[in-house]
């Protein structure tokens, strides 16, 4: 027994040295990129560059508010993040709640539509979407940015299989009790699901706040930019500074880093369930 | 008058308290939503496909087929789905196969095991913008700390984002960087649902740990094979991000992906928003046609 313990220990050797390379090669430019954004911009410029940071200096962050509106971005950007999450999940768990419980004429087909948009590729449609939304009046401004992004087929399906598991006899008590269907869900159903709203709220703030292409395409005015976009176009310019934007770049990860510290759960399992992330 | 009016509102509030009234309410946002933003812009490109739309977007010239017999002589965009293409034929099978067998060292439950997954993971929180500026300068031709490394090592110094032939393998690894973590997991997640007593089972046959892991947890966690090679196959297809923060298309287009060009012909300088509808909807098609073969496949093996 105990042989053949210290010879599963040994082959699990070669294993294990894989496993660590990987987790280093995850960890190490995320701790430089930490590092870094505390140097001297002259140190992140010196030869031979170095990793542990020698002129700690908070000049960076101090940067990022001076070369670009770094308030300005953090505040569209949770106005983008929060805004989308708190409609989706409204619009999202009603759509999958009557899929999973109701019976109506014309389910089937419009269920499968909803599916259907699940095939359809962003970059494909974005063209024609920023048209959509530039001849509504909403470039430029949050409802622009939010409101196409609200409804999510992958949402509607996650949310459908989270209602179908509930008891029959919920509603039954609760509809003898008097409420209303609507009562029924949002006090009664919604409840019950808790677990699997959280995992839609986490994947769309962590989306949106991510999110580089629609801001992109419908956000290019300073002011309405987020962090994402904003940062990004601040790198794409020649007179770059890159102490700034380390700092910029290590602000934007911060809150999803806590979210995820929070959430690691939610994280995994929303994104095995729905599969949502590109 | 009145009262009839009264009657018209109960009955209405009546019907939409009905399970089917209530259903219609339930969903209607949801359809609007995806119907104007989904499917209209769908099909609206393909109607854009046949015009000419001015950077004003003013008017919009019916051009025919013209902007279809272009592309397929447009050299810029034959490179980017070249481009394209060989970034998936790299990246789809490492995230494929390479997450599964990373998944199956880290699928036990133990407490290295956790960290391993939750350290694997972190990438794929992070935003492309920060990974970008993260990895363009790690790798900087000059000052990049990895750069340097690999000079001191003697191995040379490497000009990771700016080498015709290399920069393409570099934008992968930073893709592949980004998101084995969400593959892994969830392989991690399928693997942990295979009935126990299989292995059991196996065991007692004389198997060891691989031909275990071949025999009896491959053929149960297809459905997830097949579903993470679908979905990173089409999300390899339509790169984008991490594209456009490092190289953003260059040296000479080497790392132009179909997307990349698409943007640019959409809403740069070189806008002509019909033209990249045009490869919008080829590029829908090349999906497509990849998705409905690999569907095929799938279902003919699952009988």
């Amino acid at each position: 027994m105990k042989k053949s313990n210290a010879k599963g220990v040994i082959a699990k050797i070669p294993a294990y040295i894989i496993l660590i390379i990987i987790a280093l090669l995850v960890v190490v430019p995320l701790l430089w990129l930490t590092l870094s954004a505390f140097k001297e911009e002259k140190e992140i410029l010196s030869y031979p560059p170095t990793f542990w940071t020698h002129s700690f200096t908070l000049d960076n962050f101090i940067a990022t508010n001076k070369r670009i509106k770094i308030f300005r971005y953090i505040l569209n950007s949770i106005i983008y993040s929060v805004g989308t999450t708190a409609l989706a999940v409204v619009v999202n768990c009603m759509a999958g709640y009557a899929y999973a419980r109701k019976k109506f004429k014309g389910k089937n087909g419009f269920f499968l539509m909803t599916l259907a948009t699940m095939m359809v590729p962003f970059q494909v449609i974005m063209v024609p979407l920023f048209l959509i939304v530039y001849k509504m009046g909403m470039y430029n401004n949050y409802w622009g940015l939010i409101i196409p992004r609200v409804a999510v087929a992958g949402s509607i399906f996650m949310m459908r299989a989270a209602f179908s598991g509930l008891p029959k006899e919920l509603e039954d008590a609760a509809r003898i009790d008097g409420l209303s269907e609507y009562g029924i869900f949002w006090r009664i159903m919604l409840p019950q699901v808790k677990s699997s709203v959280i995992c839609l709220i986490i994947l769309s703030i962590n989306g949106s706040w991510n999110d580089l292409l629609w801001p992109m395409i419908v956000a290019s005015d300073t002011n309405m930019r987020t962090l994402a976009n904003g940062l990004a176009l601040f790198v794409g310019q020649n007179s770059i500074q890159y102490g700034a934007s380390f700092a910029g770049a290590l602000i934007s990860l911060l809150p999803m880093l806590i979210l995820y510290i929070f959430g690691q759960k939610y994280f995994v399992e929303g994104m095995a369930s729905s599969g949502l992330k590109s | 008058m009145n009262s009839l009016a009264k009657n018209n509102k109960k009955n209405i509030w009546k019907y939409l308290n009905s399970d089917e009234g209530s259903a219609y309410v339930f969903i209607l946002p949801s359809i609007i939503l995806l119907f104007l933003f989904i499917i209209l812009p769908l099909i609206m490109a393909f109607g854009l496909s046949f015009f000419d739309v001015p950077m004003t977007l003013n008017s919009a010239k019916f051009v025919g087929f013209d902007n279809f017999k272009e592309a397929f002589q447009d050299k810029r965009f034959l490179n980017s789905l070249k481009v394209t293409l060989i970034f998936t034929a790299i990246e789809v099978p490492i995230q494929v196969f390479g997450a599964m067998i990373i998944a199956a060292l880290i699928s036990k439950n133990n407490i290295s095991n956790k960290i391993f997954r939750a350290i694997y993971f972190l990438p794929v929180i992070c935003s492309a913008t920060a990974i970008g500026i993260m990895w363009k300068m790690i790798l900087h031709s000059n000052v990049g700390f990895f750069t340097y490394s690999l000079q001191a090592l003697g191995l040379g110094r490497i000009n990771f984002l700016n080498d015709v032939h290399l920069t393409i393998f570099v934008v992968t690894f930073i893709s592949i960087w980004r998101s084995f973590g969400v593959s892994a997991i969830i392989y991690v997640t399928a693997i942990q649902n295979v009935n126990g007593s299989l292995y059991e089972a196996a065991q007692m046959d004389g198997a060891g740990k691989i031909k275990q892991f071949w025999n009896v947890t491959v053929p149960l966690i297809k459905p997830t094979f097949w579903y993470i090679l679908m979905t990173r196959l089409a999300g390899s297809l339509q790169i984008f991000d991490i594209i456009f923060m490092t190289t953003n298309g260059g040296p000479n287009y080497t790392t132009e992906s179909a997307v990349t060009y698409i943007y640019t012909r959409a809403f740069s300088s070189e806008s002509r928003m019909g033209y990249a509808s045009t490869l919008s909807v080829i590029l829908f098609f090349i999906i497509l046609v990849v998705t409905v073969l690999l569907y095929k496949k799938m279902n003919a093996e699952e009988e």
